[in-house]
């Protein structure tokens, strides 16, 4: 061996004979760190989020976490009342004033401040549309260019001018945030300059965002924490709104996160957290449900879960088909198995927690009849529209057998077809639903096959491509203004990339669709969006499947005043109201 | 190693990462979707969703994307993320840190309990103590690291409320007036979990290496020549036959620590550990082509040196390997 290898070798000797030397300090060092080290307590009101916020620039920070952080930061005009749910002042200091002859609305501004201490005016308003407008920013475009002008007579009053009158204005304009024309104007300035500006606007780093809500952005550890303090200059500091009094009442928020539930869970047991923001899964209840310092809420949720067709093809072009198949499907076996309870069947593709716009009386398929008269019906229907089978699944006597192969109304087999649904490591849920629907169909002897597809990978084929069958999806947060059927069922947005996925064309529709839009008359609407919902469910592009219910904890030795609404405590009421306990 | 065998291994990793390079290029281009598709909110509309792919620069030929992403690497700019709009280089700076603090560590450790532990377990082979740590190794090495994790969390973390249940660090600490040391306290705290999963799985395997490499060695000839000569059992075991022994486990550890880079996404998840491997799973799910590319290309750039290196190294410790 080399000399040099020799010394080296003699060294590594030396090292195995002291290993024992460096490991025991070291973990005695380490047990040290945790014994000496125990938190103090503190009154910060500590939230666990399930993943780190993407930006905490608005225009890119469009996810959950990023909204969940913003929100407290940035603000409306006008927001939903917690529990009407209808449209109240917030930043405005009254329900607009609406000029039908001109379609002008106008409204007037309160006394707020942004965070820095500085006048929240007109301005910021004017400022903000015309941000709107010169970025062409995604998802606030394609609502506000229903302005064509707005003027700022003095600094607490603007009037909107509208091409024609809108149902939306206020649900889908007036509820988005205003930024402040001091923060942005530079950024906005240099990026309008570039050759992508909305992809440098996107961009910028923003470190102290600018707001009037009631919390500021005091630092960020990425990766570790975000802490926030309340802001001396909330607007609402004081105010009965929304039938609470406004705090805050908190001085600091910390937000840490937990990369997985079943940890996040742990943290509330132990007090490490005071809320977890995320829906906690049925399997974790009975645990909490034992310990006294843990509160638990339920709340209606604004989603739809359902099974979508591809009407643009075989074989559910055919409507009586998909009939027998909302016919066959068994939603009380997805509420009580599936969701355990905690959740509703879902009848109509408005939630029925949205009530002002959920319509009762839909046509509704086999609810509540068992296995043997939910074959029989389907067979009836699909009989009816010529489909045979060589064995058919219900037998002479009425007894329901297992039937040979469906066979179409030509004559020929049923080709095999597949439904896709999110892997289960995306939504568990889903993908059992789907395995569900297939053994459901296959009780009519439909050649159904339930297909986990990576959740980029379905979207693209769905949604981009139109290559599918069926399909099991869902929206967990639906905006609670019902427009959003015009956007899944309007003929015009059968394209790629469109919301009508399942290429449903009925001109009907689009003409109630379009006459929703410009009724203002909330009465008369409702009447219009009950109809839609009628047309949907009686054709069926879309079976809604179920809508699970938010399931929240929070600890409840360090603070109490949580806010109940449809989709759960998680909202700026919550954030304005918890107190310490006393 | 002579310099023209040098020179010619390394335009080898040259090539090899230019392949790399192009590979992984089209690899996310043919992958379904593109950024927007994850997109679900019914506000967005396709011409929204087509303004945002324009701001990507993803409308423009794939060709021509292909030239831009070639010049801009070799020019050092590794773009911005699609997700998080922050310099790709920004994003991995932080999150390398992390990563190479807690998976370098875990290797070391491991690595030289593993070779320590492993040549005493071949040295008394088949006694009472050779069993027991083989059979421990098995068992670490066989660990399914997610329910490892979550039991130490469990047991360590909650029920004896030794340990935090995850993250880096204590923010009331950090938002705080902690002090330097507190702060590192307060670090140190927040490893040992992560820490002790990493190295009771690693253990498990360079335990089991060192254990088969020193037993093929004790059946030497030179091991035989040293014990006629009379040498201390210590002194065979030791400077004899373990450090021939070693070279494998040389091998793996050099191949391991450049792997580390790439960090355990399953690891970071669980213990909310701000890494690259969880990073890297999030940006290749969510089509963050700028940040995924660029967290491939560090992986495949550190093993291709790692390799070079352990190539180095096994001539310069063994005399007998030239090239």
């Amino acid at each position: 061996m080399r000399p040099g290898i020799r010394n080296m070798c003699n060294r590594f000797d030396r090292s195995y004979s002291y290993l024992s030397c460096i490991l025991i300090p070291a973990v005695f060092v380490l047990v040290l760190a945790a014994s000496c080290h125990k938190e103090k307590p503190s009154l910060y009101l500590k939230i666990g989020l399930p993943e780190a916020p993407q930006s905490l620039n608005l225009w890119l920070g469009t996810d959950a976490n990023s909204k969940r952080i913003l929100s407290q930061i940035y603000q409306p005009l006008y927001r939903r009342h917690p529990k009407t749910l209808k449209i109240i002042p917030w930043l405005a200091a009254a329900d607009p004033v609406f000029d039908p002859e001109k379609s002008t609305y106008t409204v007037t501004l309160r006394q707020a401040k942004w965070s820095d201490g500085s006048d929240f005016t007109s301005e910021d308003v004017v400022f903000t549309r015309q941000l709107f407008f010169d970025f062409k920013i995604p998802g606030r475009y394609s609502k506000w260019k229903l302005i064509h002008k707005i003027d700022a007579p003095d600094p607490h009053t603007v009037v909107f001018h509208l091409k024609e009158p809108s149902a939306i204005f206020m649900s889908r304009i007036m509820t988005v945030p205003i930024v402040s024309k001091a923060e942005w104007q530079d950024v906005v300035k240099k990026a309008l300059a570039t050759e992508k500006p909305l992809r440098t606007l996107q961009d910028h780093v923003v470190t102290h965002p600018m707001g009037t809500g009631p919390f500021v952005l005091t630092q960020v550890k990425k990766g570790a924490y975000i802490h926030m303090k309340k802001n001396p200059y909330f607007f609402g500091t004081g105010l009965t709104l929304g039938g609470h009094v406004l705090g805050p009442y908190v001085d600091d928020i910390l937000f840490r996160v937990y990369g997985t539930s079943d940890v996040a869970i742990l943290a509330l047991k132990k007090g490490d957290i005071d809320y977890y923001w995320w829906d906690i899964q049925a399997g974790h209840l009975e645990d909490l449900k034992g310990q006294d310092d843990i509160d638990l809420y339920f709340n209606k949720k604004s989603a739809l879960y359902y099974l979508g067709f591809n009407l643009r093809k075989p074989p559910f072009h055919d409507r009586a088909l998909r009939r027998a198949v909302a016919t066959v499907v068994d939603k009380e076996f997805i509420l009580t198995r599936v969701l355990q309870g905690y959740g509703t069947p879902m009848n109509s593709v408005v939630p029925s927690g949205n009530h002002f716009w959920y319509n009762p009386d839909v046509k509704t398929y086999s609810h509540g009849l068992p296995r043997e008269d939910r074959i029989k019906a389907a067979v009836k229907i699909l009989s009816t529209a010529g489909y045979t089978w060589q064995t058919p699944p219900v037998g002479e006597d009425g007894s329901v057998v297992e039937p040979s192969p469906i066979q179409l109304p030509s004559g020929r087999k049923m080709d095999k077809f597949v439904i896709l649904t999110p892997p289960a490591d995306y939504d568990p849920r889903r993908a059992f639903v789907g395995t569900m629907v297939q053994e459901w169909l296959r009780d009519l002897g439909m050649p159904a096959f339930a297909r986990p597809m990576a959740f980029t990978a379905l979207l693209d084929t769905v949604k981009g491509k139109h290559e599918f069958d069926a399909f099991i999806l869902g929206y967990g947060k639906l905006n609670l203004d019902p427009d959003y059927l015009r956007a899944f069922f309007y003929s015009k947005n059968d394209r790629p990339r469109g919301w009508n996925m399942s290429g449903y064309s009925n001109p009907e529709f689009d003409a109630i669709a379009d006459a929703q839009r410009r009724t203002i008359d909330p009465e008369e609407r409702q009447q219009l969006i009950y109809k839609m919902q009628k047309i949907i469910l009686a054709d069926l592009p879309y079976l809604p499947l179920y809508n699970p219910n938010v399931i929240e904890a929070t600890l409840n030795q360090r603070f109490k005043g949580w806010v109940s609404k449809v989709n759960g405590i998680g909202n700026i009421w919550s954030m304005c109201t918890v107190k310490p306990v006393d | 190693m002579k310099p023209g065998v040098f020179l010619v291994k390394l335009l080898e990793i040259a090539l090899i990462f230019f392949i790399i390079l192009t590979l992984l290029f089209f690899l996310f281009r043919l992958s379904p979707g593109d950024p927007v598709s994850k997109m679900v909110d019914p506000m967005l509309t396709p011409e929204d969703m087509d303004h945002l792919i324009s701001q990507m620069g993803l409308d423009r030929p794939v060709w021509e994307q292909y030239l831009i992403y070639v010049k801009n690497f070799f020019t050092g700019r590794f773009g911005v993320s699609f997700h998080y709009g922050e310099p790709v280089k920004d994003i991995i700076k932080q999150r390398l840190g992390w990563t190479i603090l807690l998976f370098t560590t875990s290797t070391v450790m491991a690595a030289f309990a593993g070779v320590y532990l492993g040549k005493i377990a071949a040295w008394k082979k088949n006694s009472r103590l050779d069993n027991i740590m083989s059979i421990s190794a098995l068992v670490c090495y066989t660990l399914f690291i997610p329910w490892f994790a979550l039991l130490l969390l469990w047991g360590l973390g909650y029920q004896l409320n030794l340990f935090p249940l995850g993250g880096v660090l204590t923010p009331e600490l950090w938002v705080g007036a902690g002090s330097f040391v507190a702060k590192a306290l307060d670090l140190a705290h927040h490893m040992v979990l992560p820490l002790m999963t990493l190295f009771i799985i690693n253990l498990g395997s360079y335990l089991l290496l060192m254990r088969s490499s020193m037993l093929s060695v004790l059946q030497e000839d030179y091991i035989i020549t040293a014990r006629a000569k009379g040498l201390g059992e210590t002194v065979i075991r030791d400077k004899h036959a373990a450090k021939n022994a070693a070279l494998p486990v040389i091998t793996s550890v050099g191949l391991n620590l450049a792997f580390s880079i790439n960090g355990g996404a399953l690891t970071e998840q669980i213990f909310t550990w701000p890494g690259i491997g969880r990073e890297l799973i999030f940006a290749v799910s969510n089509n963050d082509y700028p940040l995924a590319q660029a967290c491939f290309l560090l992986i495949a750039l550190v093993v291709l040196v790692a390799n070079l290196i352990v190539d180095l190294l096994y001539a310069w410790v063994d005399p007998r390997i030239t090239y």
